[in-house]
């Protein structure tokens, strides 16, 4: 694919801008300083539009800005129309009623006079379902977990409701989720009702990581970061000096 | 509960070839040959095709012409359409519950009858309307809904 290197322009909340054709709306903004809210985005993993609170107005219509290339020139878009924060707060909204206790979601749910929806009580377990726990896992390298079933029931599980098979207990899910939602222990190492043993650094006993996990990543690791430098520069330090 | 026949779960799969594409379809078929997916055929469709067992697991549970639990031999819906629901629809169901001492969505326990509901079959001239098996039945009562069970 050949590179696209003409630019587009247009204004964001007002303010000229100038970017490659084809830059992500939610790129753009953050680097003119415009903040716009997320909590499904993560920069190092694909976007997937599913909380909807990075939405934006252009065109008189909502897109989520995570996911909305700048393809043409002249684009207005406004990340704080009255639209916008009207959809922001109804999402913040039910956000909320599923984790009514996260601080970040609190916080904007203050900013927006967002309140979560009593009537949704009964689903409040702390998982938003934004699936970023899903690419994380995917992105890791293992695709142990998926959301599943429809609608109110629709939940993040192992194949069968059962502890995942293909979990390697990397905990790459529970560091991406955004709510805190996965419950787990690093040491001794156990998530999502499977337990795990660890493998240390030969020196130190430092903890290397499950010996899936490792061996996910291919490459054979007997020591720990550091003191693997130190035996490196130890044995540098004991080659006979270069003749010159 | 009876061991799955994995032969004929190796036919189905040897009916397309193992390309994650094909998950869907093969699942389907399952579903139409077994009345549900047992969950050794599960793990055979992940294993032929490649595909993580967490994938199949959400795609069976996604699709409502998908089960995980055995459906009956013969299926009765019960249309809840407007209509229908305004010639009494509710009085069908209720029969069909009693007789077959079943819940909507559930299997009789002998596995010979399902029952369940469907928002609107489009035959609102016959309301109401159940089908068994795809067969409509219209201008149904609560005793002819019990003639067809």
């Amino acid at each position: 694919m050949g590179k696209d290197t003409k630019k587009v322009s247009g204004t964001i909340d007002g303010r000229e801008t100038s970017v490659p054709r084809g830059s992500i709306l939610l790129r753009a903004a953050l680097d003119l300083g415009i903040g716009v809210p997320t909590l499904c985005h993560h920069p190092g993993l694909p976007p997937d539009g599913n909380c909807r609170l990075c939405s934006a107005e252009t065109g008189g219509r909502l897109v989520a800005s995570c996911l909305y290339p700048l393809r043409d020139d002249g684009f207005v878009v406004q990340t704080r129309s009255p639209l916008v924060v009207e959809a922001r707060r109804f999402v913040l909204g039910l956000l909320l009623s599923r984790a009514p206790a996260d601080g970040y979601l609190l916080g904007l749910a203050g900013e927006y006079g967002a309140k979560a929806d009593p009537r949704l009580a009964d689903g409040a377990d702390g998982c938003v379902r934004c699936g970023r726990c899903l690419r994380a896992c995917r992105a890791a390298g293992s695709e142990a977990i998926a959301l599943v079933g429809r609608g109110w029931g629709r939940k993040v599980a192992g194949p069968f409701y059962e502890p995942p098979i293909d979990c390697v207990g990397c905990l790459a899910c529970a560091q991406a989720c955004p709510t805190g939602a996965i419950a787990f222990s690093e040491e001794p190492r156990s998530i999502w009702g499977r337990d795990f043993g660890l493998a240390r650094c030969g020196s130190c006993g430092a903890i290397l990581g499950t010996p899936g996990e490792l061996a996910r990543s291919g490459v054979e690791v007997t020591l720990c970061p550091s003191c693997r430098r130190r035996e490196y520069s130890r044995a540098v330090a004991s080659l006979p000096p270069a003749q010159s | 509960m009876a061991s799955v026949d994995l032969n004929l779960v190796d036919e189905i799969l040897r009916t397309r070839p193992p390309e994650p594409r094909h998950l869907l379809a093969l699942l389907q078929e399952i579903q139409a040959r077994f009345r549900y997916l047992p969950k050794e055929a599960m793990l055979a469709v992940a294993g032929y095709l490649d595909v993580p067992l967490a994938r199949v697991f959400s795609v069976a549970g996604f699709y409502k012409a998908l089960s995980l639990t055995p459906k009956g031999e013969r299926l009765v819906t019960v249309c809840q359409g407007t209509a229908c629901h305004l010639r009494g629809a509710s009085g069908l169901v209720g029969a069909l519950e009693k007789r077959l001492g079943i819940g909507l969505g559930q299997t009789s326990a002998d596995g010979r009858y399902g029952l369940e509901s469907v928002n609107c079959l489009g035959a609102c001239a016959l309301a109401p309307v159940a089908t068994v098996d795809g067969t409509v039945h219209g201008h149904l009562s609560p005793s002819k809904a019990l003639e067809l069970v």
